[in-house]
């Protein structure tokens, strides 16, 4: 008789998991499939994108079971795959894709370097949708290498050296991406309330 | 300001400069009105985002994009983790292996006793006025040879029979099978 695996700990499904169970993998997928796909979507802005690359990361960490050693949650640990594809997608594309002068403006700043300081804090006093809602079209607006270092610092909490091994770049760089898209984003949240406004 | 110092600042708000570094920084942000400003909007972004971020669920059922996860696994990773065979499954899969290899032996030993072509064995008569007709029931594996002797000395008129075959019977002298 087959267990039940949705009555069972995320520690009991992940051992039996990696004893070959393919039943508690299947629960596992269910409970964070929605959050694994966020990530791929927060980071690569396109449905079926963050759908295949969600996919590849489940078997990615089914294939790496038993490398999962319980140091950090599952779920952290799925996190850290799906960014990895993510990142090495990206890291095609830009391959694929000439060299713009906005690309080539990433690290340097481009427009941010003359924008004036916004205060006070444009999100201040909305309602939580509202909020999200904005923060989301203005992540859709950045570039992806200022996307995914703000996802990988603010959502993930990951340090500089940490951003940088993983997009290996250095962390100087990390540092200035990081800069230039808060600007960015500062800039682009009081834009959306400007608009709300008139 | 230099981008170093914004940097430098940038650092400071984010607890990744040094202790010896970041206790005097902290007091000049304090008292420079431009870099105040600047962190504040660094800030700002960095306490607004953590948490509201919009709540996304994969567009497809579960039993879809399981499938989907689960036929890959097994497509691209069979042998990596096969499910763990109880012991007596063990003897199950070597008894299996073995009937399947003598079921395999039976089959061909058949297939190649039907595919042979049927034997027909010459006949030959060393009489000339002897009638030879020939009848083979190919699912009975038996040939009936119908002989009539016309000979004039040939007293009576009787067939003589030969089969070949699961009756066999024994035949007229002057018939021989080769």
């Amino acid at each position: 008789m087959e267990p039940n695996t949705a009555a069972m700990t995320e520690a009991e499904l992940v051992k039996l998991a990696q004893e070959g169970k393919m039943a508690a993998f299947e629960e596992l997928v269910a409970r964070h499939r929605d959050k694994i796909y966020a990530r791929a979507y927060s980071m690569m802005r396109h449905d079926d994108e963050a759908l295949d690359l969600s996919q590849d990361a489940w078997i990615k960490g089914w294939q790496r079971l038993a490398q999962f050693q319980g140091e950090s949650s599952f779920v952290t640990w799925m996190t850290r795959i799906t960014i990895n594809l993510c990142l090495d997608q990206l890291r095609k594309q830009k391959r694929q894709r000439a060299e713009s002068i906005e690309a080539m403006a990433e690290e340097s700043g481009g427009v941010e370097r003359q924008m004036p300081v916004v205060t006070p804090n444009p999100t201040e006093g909305l309602e939580r949708l509202e909020l999200r809602e904005r923060i989301d079209r203005a992540l859709a607006q950045l570039s992806h290498e200022h996307r995914t270092v703000l996802v990988l610092h603010e959502f993930e909490e990951l340090e500089y050296k940490e951003i940088a091994r993983r997009m290996s770049c250095s962390i100087g760089t990390v540092m200035s991406r990081l800069f230039y898209a808060r600007r960015r984003m500062a800039s682009l949240l009081a834009g959306l309330k400007r608009d709300k406004l008139e | 300001m230099k981008h170093d110092l914004e940097l430098k600042l940038q650092a400071w708000l984010d607890g990744e400069l040094p202790q010896d570094q970041a206790a005097p920084l902290g007091q000049w942000i304090a008292r420079d009105s431009e870099a105040s400003a600047l962190v504040a909007e660094l800030r700002a972004v960095k306490e607004t985002l953590p948490g509201n971020e919009t709540p996304r669920a994969v567009p497809d059922t579960r039993e879809f994009y399981w499938s989907q996860i689960q036929r890959r696994i097994e497509r691209e990773t069979p042998a990596l983790r096969p499910e763990r065979a109880p012991r007596f499954g063990r003897w199950q899969r070597y008894f299996l292996a073995l009937a399947g290899v003598a079921a395999a032996a039976c089959t061909l030993v058949i297939t190649l006793r039907h595919a042979a072509p049927p034997i027909f064995d010459e006949i030959s008569s060393t009489s000339d006025s002897m009638e030879a007709v020939t009848f083979h029931d190919q699912s009975g594996q038996m040939t009936v040879v119908w002989l009539q002797d016309n000979s004039p000395q040939a007293t009576p008129k009787q067939p003589l029979l030969k089969t070949q075959g699961a009756n066999q019977d024994e035949g007229s002298p002057n018939v021989e099978i080769q």
